[in-house]
């Protein structure tokens, strides 16, 4: 089946009346939830991941899809309007976006930002179309050794590349992967760490801990925060009308930042906020006048928004092609189609053709309604922005509680959701990143399989993990990785020492 | 200005988490040999790593000064205390109850002060929860209080 054959069924199975009502729904509360400061895509998601368990898998998958990238696009009206960013992906946004409200151009920034999102997601769409078929004949030939390599390497990658602090990424890394140990070892059959409690026999609930980390916490964190404050201003649509020369500006940090966005969004352990703020120091070292940037430059918008959006679509490529979730949010994915009992990985691509090329039509699909329904509703949004969190929250909670409970019906998973909660306060208060966690969590059990079957076949001997190339590479990477941050730590004591 | 507790704290926390789970997994699990690992090999390698990396973040936090982090402990265990009574009380009150009394709780570290609102508020999040879980998704729970 040739790419075009692909790309047809799977719009005519993202144009079925059910899937896409499933897709609109995504988008609209991704965008919702994405204007919302404070409640970000990995909320949503965790919230809705037991509605999901009534659908279909592929209609799930594109739902939770939507959520995620309709975020993307709302988190940019909070950040251009209040500096306040909807989401992680788009703090970058506030640098040049809230300059440009204060210009009186809000409008247009939004608009730049709704344009570039939209622009972002269709290079992303091509990239993954294009890699997506050539790294599922590249995996084919992946052993477990390469597996736990390269899972190894997407958990360095992701807490030292833009970290200031390794030593908690990995921290938080390694107790996640701690958690990941509770229930039953596959290999052995022993119960680990269970104490009695025959709950925790399947391990922990992925929905409780999500839930604990990402709801309670943000909830409790943000129900007295200072930073709130209440818009006066109105767009008028007629205000979104950019001219002619910010037009004019538009096309190529477009371009650029989509392009820098599809590549970090399928390296597993970069994704879409590193993209944004790659693709504006992109666009702030090649501009000829660098001076306005941060000052309400349309470029400084349109990069990093094509950057985040293009990344969040291909951080799709190593998640469906290899089962390897590159980021905290394709990680909970991961974890909805295992529960769906889907396993993606290489034969995903020839066994459920419908659930693969479905969900990238609908990335087409939903990305086109973004933009059709963001511009006209953007008054609507901006209400939204009024909403106080006094009302929302408790409804969070209550959803939340519901949520967790409907997953397997057991009263224990709540209590456990409070005792996971109180952790993840007490993580923000020390600046511990709770997304690494659940990104060990999910990864951990693969890795220690395929670490296992690797020395099991290799009969004890580590040194298979540098005969491999695949393997091999990956160490190297991750060696390098590693080495940055102490070299960076070296030359500061050596710039010390010369004073 | 004082020490980086948060950091400290953060850090041996971890640390102790990390040497407890080690100890625990090599008192109880099997260790293996490299080439066919036991249950206990991998809880045991990632407890002192994290054991490590607790230590790596404590101790450059005693030397280390900062400004004291926002602590909202009413808010903690207020919210808290709402999602324990949901588990506690569902299988006895019902849906509706359940939901109601969670608001109410929920509520209480609001800014805003009064309980006009916040009976107006629960009564709402109870219909639209009702309305969701119970006649959208068909969960099969008891909708009102058992007597």
């Amino acid at each position: 089946m040739n790419t075009w054959d692909s790309l047809l069924l799977g719009l005519s199975f993202a144009l079925q009346p059910h899937v896409l009502v499933y897709c609109i729904l995504g988008v609209l509360l991704g965008s919702f939830v994405g204007v919302l400061p404070g409640i970000g895509a990995m909320a949503a998601i965790s919230l809705l991941l037991p509605l999901t368990f009534y659908m279909s898998p592929e209609a799930a998958l594109i739902m939770l899809a939507g959520v995620y990238y309709g975020a993307q696009y709302g988190g940019a009206v909070a950040s251009i309007l209040l500096r306040l960013p909807g989401t992680p992906q788009s703090a970058v946004t506030t640098l040049d976006g809230y300059p440009m409200t204060q210009q009186g151009r809000g409008g247009i920034a939004l608009f730049t930002a709704m344009v570039s999102s939209f622009s972002g997601s269709l290079i992303g769409i091509v990239v993954l179309v294009m890699l997506a078929g050539w790294l599922s004949g590249l995996a084919t030939r992946f052993g477990a050794a390469d597996y736990a390599m390269m899972m190894i390497f997407g958990l360095v990658a992701a807490s030292t590349i833009g970290a200031s602090r390794p030593a908690k990424g990995f921290a938080m890394i390694t107790l996640g992967v701690l958690l990941g140990c509770i229930g039953t070892d596959v290999n052995s059959g022993a119960q680990r760490f269970t104490f009695g409690h025959a709950e925790l026999l399947d391990g922990l609930n992925l929905v409780a801990l999500a839930m604990g980390l990402f709801g309670v916490a943000e909830v409790i964190a943000n129900i007295r925060n200072p930073e709130r404050q209440s818009i006066a201003a109105r767009i008028p649509l007629r205000s979104l009308l950019p001219t002619r020369d910010d037009l004019r500006r538009l096309p190529l940090p477009i371009l650029r930042g989509g392009t820098l966005g599809s590549f970090f969004g399928a390296l597993p352990g970069t994704g879409s906020t590193l993209s944004a703020f790659l693709a504006y120091a992109t666009e702030r070292r090649l501009a000829r006048q660098p001076e306005r940037f941060g000052k309400g430059a349309v470029e400084g918008v349109a990069g990093p928004e094509a950057g985040n959006n293009a990344a969040s679509i291909t951080a799709f490529t190593p998640t469906l092609t290899l089962g390897i979730p590159g980021d905290p949010i394709m990680a909970l994915m991961l974890g909805a189609l295992i529960i769906h009992g889907v396993q993606p990985g290489p034969m995903m691509l020839e066994a459920r053709p419908e659930m693969f090329w479905g969900l990238v039509a609908s990335f087409g699909i939903g990305n086109l309604l973004l933009i059709l329904i963001n511009l006209p509703l953007i008054g609507i949004w901006i209400a939204m922005l009024r909403i106080p969190f006094n009302y929302l929250y408790p409804a969070i909670i209550v959803f939340l509680c519901l949520g967790v409970y409907s997953v397997r019906g057991l009263a224990f998973d709540i209590v456990l959701v409070a005792g996971i909660g109180l952790a993840g306060y007490l993580m923000t208060l020390a600046k511990l990143s709770p997304a690494l966690l659940l990104l060990g969590f999910v990864l951990g059990p693969l890795i220690e399989t395929n670490l296992r079957r690797a020395l099991l076949i290799a009969r004890g001997d580590p040194m298979v993990f540098l005969e491999r190339p695949i393997s091999a590479g990956f160490v190297l990477a991750s060696m390098v990785l590693l080495l940055v941050p102490l070299w960076k730590i070296w030359r500061r004591k050596r710039a010390a020492a010369d004073f | 200005m004082q020490r980086d507790w948060p950091e400290v704290w953060g850090g041996l926390i971890l640390a102790m988490i990390g040497i407890g789970a080690a100890f625990y997994a090599w008192q109880n699990y099997d260790l293996g040999t490299l080439r066919q690992m036991g249950p206990g090999f991998f809880p045991v390698a990632m407890g002192v790593a994290l054991c490590g990396f607790g230590l790596i973040i404590a101790l450059p936090g005693l030397w280390r000064r900062s400004e004291g982090v926002p602590f909202d402990i009413a808010s903690l265990l207020l919210i808290l205390a709402a999602v324990l009574v949901f588990g506690l009380a569902l299988p006895r009150l019902g849906l509706v109850g359940t939901a109601f009394a969670t608001v109410l709780i929920a509520t209480l570290p609001a800014e805003r002060r009064g309980w006009v609102w916040r009976g107006v508020l629960a009564l709402a999040i109870t219909l639209v929860t009702v309305l969701v879980f119970h006649v959208g998704l068909r969960m099969t729970l008891p909708l009102w209080p058992r007597l």
